[in-house]
């Protein structure tokens, strides 16, 4: 495939990208969907139970007078449901009128104050503009050369934010946990995009083509391990923490294939065809 | 042939060393699980202000002398940075959760008391000094003064009274019905609590705080039910549980306290009451002079590590009626043990299940078990390891070090990858491959896993560094995880891949 072509498409993918976000910006007031660990509230979690969510908010709003979302989930390790309260509702009430309602389920709760939401939020902001300039800088060191350092930068960047607007598409919320797949995107997009790197830059015995198709062998077989790995986490786990880290990372694996083998690979090739022809 | 040339090489004598080590970590050590896994709550409490260091202490002091009346074991308070203070509970039940909820949320009460009467309450505190030891009277002494109201209503009071008891209390359980047992009420009558004094502690808390004390001696709950009438809660003092119910079914609160095999009958009474003290009065004291300007002291030598730690103690108790920041409740993570169980479970399950799909991918990729085994037993070993070094240094696994832990074996498993694909090298320019080209091969492949792993170890530095909550785990894990692999795992399985792999040719 032409070179450009390959830089143009994953191009088109993070404008499309960016525009989802801005368009959750502009419907919702915030790039992506905030869990209630940033915005404050609680979530009752209820494993086992088999009601359907509409019915629980109704006999809720019955017996408290609260208003709450009911979510259903379900994994192979079980199934159940989770209930939201916002922040200003008394949460004990309604824990009370699920205990009434379900008696034989013992409850998992977290209540979070609003002002803890704004920290980890400052933190969470924090940990990833300070994990990216840390990951820039350990990358240009290790390569020297601007144009492939910045291009895996670049795709590692691209990689977040295509994870970011798929989030949104699948209304996973932003969280502690999710903050920390973030994080972890970046070491994941950077292993694949060091070894392209590497071998294309460093190959002295090949020519690039082969270089390019032995490396995305590997690369195919890291990606497909790895995503294994984490489907059968996905899979098997109820615990949100779990599930979500493993969507977000499964979401962030998908957009840095692309980013690796089309995108870095193109601008490597037009790099290398560049030195190549001045020399 | 093959085994040996594996086994006796020096990459592989450290991994097993290693394994070797986690395996005993794990057996004679155990694993410590987080509260989400074990159960229990966690309830993460932000201070108005950041405050140093000796500050943080006395919060740290005060909470746990509140949460130790509630009688609820093996409470760990945990100061976290410069404004938050995580306070974890093991194997709770809802009702103690509420309490230790409850307990926080109020700010601590602080009450002085003498005949019966209350004269000083937090805000007539005005002052505490530091504890300091007076070789004079051979004691430890908390200065602190006394507002001039109090100072006055007490002179009054302790008029002609040397030697009578003065108590503090903190956080007193106030308006309630104590039920207790024999030995319990003997010892509230005793002259312990007496000293020379005309009041026992029975009569003085039912004047101060409208507790009544009722021997659980041949009566029956319903007697109990009407002497508790009124009564915010009941609450049994090594009484069994039994009445509990009964009274439970009558519509009373009930809370049940009993005592721990570490404190005597008389320390299981004061931790109950909130109670400190009692002290007695001094002669200096009972002039009928108002003096604002006062001490406790507790007689015992110098060297009386127990007696300055008591005397710590009533200092943080003095000062926590006004506690130099409020407190509010910030996160509250409650989940029940059987629950925690289930997850555990769960990613044991999953765990394996990852296991073996990374093998059977890695096999259908490369059609060889020679390759699809290593690499199993290489992430089995990783997983291992970490969990070895988590038993060694105690670490509590939660949900979120797992999470890390799988995160690390896939970055593991990604490296192996690396490895054996440079050693294959591509197939149509094997017979090009010398032995100084496996080597420069393996050094690719290890320039590609260091600049990996460091990326992934600063990423992860931030996380652990900028983070309140339980995700420092994730980032714990997966840094320890990486860790282990480019030091020990990787290094290892280089070799056996060469040997398995180069063998061929």
């Amino acid at each position: 495939m032409d070179p450009k072509k390959m830089i143009i498409y994953p191009l088109i993918v993070f404008g499309i990208a960016i525009i989802i976000i801005i368009a959750n910006y502009v419907m919702t007031g915030s790039f992506v969907k905030e869990g209630i660990e940033l915005r404050g509230g609680s979530v009752i979690t209820l494993q086992g139970v088999n009601v359907s969510p509409d019915e629980i908010a109704k006999s809720i709003k019955e017996k408290t007078g609260i208003d709450v979302t009911v979510e259903k989930f379900s994994g192979v390790g079980g199934s159940g449901v989770r209930v939201y309260v916002s922040a200003g509702d008394d949460v004990n009430l309604v824990r009370e009128a699920l205990k009434e309602m379900f008696p034989d389920v013992e409850p998992q709760t977290v209540v979070i104050g609003p002002t803890f939401g704004e920290i980890v939020r400052e933190q969470g902001i924090k940990a990833i503009v300070y994990a990216f300039i840390g990951m820039a800088i350990v990358v240009f060191l290790f390569f020297r050369v601007p144009v492939p350092s910045m291009t895996v930068v670049f795709s590692a960047f691209s990689d977040m934010i295509i994870a970011i607007a798929l989030m949104n598409i699948f209304g996973i919320e932003l969280s502690q946990a999710t903050i920390a797949a973030l994080l972890m995107l970046i070491g994941y997009s950077v292993d694949s995009n060091i070894l392209l790197t590497t071998r294309l830059l460093r190959r002295k015995e090949f020519t690039v083509e082969e270089a390019y198709y032995s490396s995305l062998k590997t690369g195919f077989t890291m990606s497909t391990t790895t995503l294994g790995a984490l489907a059968s986490l996905w899979i098997f786990s109820t615990a949100q923490v779990i599930d979500d880290i493993a969507s977000v990372l499964i979401f962030g694996l998908l957009a840095d294939f692309m980013n690796t083998w089309i995108l870095n690979a193109g601008v490597l090739r037009l790099y290398i065809a560049k030195r190549e022809g001045k020399e | 042939m093959k085994w040996r040339r594996i086994l006796l090489n020096f990459r592989v004598i450290v991994l097993i060393f290693f394994l070797l080590i986690s395996i005993t970590a794990l057996a004679t050590r155990g694993l410590t699980f987080g509260l989400d896994i074990s159960g229990g709550i966690s309830i993460t409490v932000k201070l108005e202000k950041p405050v140093d260091s000796q500050t943080m202490e006395q919060v740290k002091i005060a909470l746990e002398q509140r949460l130790n009346t509630l009688g609820v074991k093996n409470i760990v308070v945990e100061p976290w940075g410069d404004q938050f203070v995580i306070v974890k509970v093991a194997n709770v039940t809802e009702e103690e959760a509420d309490q230790l909820i409850k307990t926080i949320e109020r700010q601590g009460v602080f009450y002085a008391e003498f005949q019966g009467i209350i004269f000083a309450t937090g805000k007539d505190i005005l002052n505490v000094g530091s504890v300091s030891y007076d070789p004079q009277h051979s004691a430890w002494v908390v200065p602190f003064r006394l507002s001039k109201e109090a100072a006055e209503k007490f002179a009054q009071l302790a008029l002609g009274k040397a030697g009578y008891p003065v108590d503090m209390f903190l956080d007193p359980p106030v308006n309630s019905t104590l039920v207790v047992s024999n030995r319990v009420y003997e010892a509230m009558l005793s002259k312990t609590f007496m000293l020379e004094g005309d009041m026992t502690l029975v009569e003085r808390i039912e004047k101060a705080f409208g507790i009544k004390v009722v021997p659980y001696a041949n009566v029956t709950p319903e007697e109990i039910a009407e002497i508790a009438k009124g009564s915010e809660r009941i609450i049994l003092l090594d009484v069994d549980g039994n009445l509990s119910k009964a009274l439970k079914e009558m519509g009373f609160e009930v809370e049940t306290r009993s005592m721990r095999s570490d404190e005597d009958v008389y320390d299981f009474i004061k931790r109950s009451l909130g109670l400190y003290g009692p002290y007695r009065v001094s002669e200096g004291l009972a002039t009928g002079n108002p003096s604002t300007e006062v001490m406790i002291s507790i007689t015992a030598p110098k060297t009386d590590i127990q007696a300055r730690q008591d005397a710590q103690v009533v200092s943080v108790v003095l000062r926590s009626g006004s506690l130099p920041v409020k407190l509010s409740i910030e996160r509250i993570d409650y989940i029940s043990p059987k629950l925690g169980e289930n997850f555990k479970r769960q990613v044991l399950v999953a765990g394996i299940a990852a296991l073996l799909v990374v093998g059977l991918i890695v096999f259908l990729h490369y059609r060889k078990i020679k390759i699809a085994i290593p690499v199993m037993f290489t992430s089995f070993s990783e997983v291992l390891i970490i969990l070895g070094i988590a038993a060694l240094i105690r670490w509590n696994l939660d949900l979120p070090s797992i999470a890390g832990i799988i995160a690390a074996i896939g970055t593991g498993v990604d490296q192996q990858i690396v490895i054996t694909d440079e050693l294959l090298g591509e197939e149509e320019s094997r017979r090009r491959v010398k032995r100084s080209g496996v080597l420069r091969r393996m050094g690719r492949a290890f320039f590609i896993i260091l600049a990996s792993a460091t990326t992934t170890i600063v990423a992860m530095s931030f996380l652990f560094k900028f983070f309140v909550g339980g995700l420092r785990g994730f980032a714990f894990t997966t840094i320890l995880g990486v860790l282990v692999g480019i030091f020990i795992t990787r290094p290892a399985y280089g070799e056996i891949a060469k040997v398995l792999i180069g063998e061929r040719r």
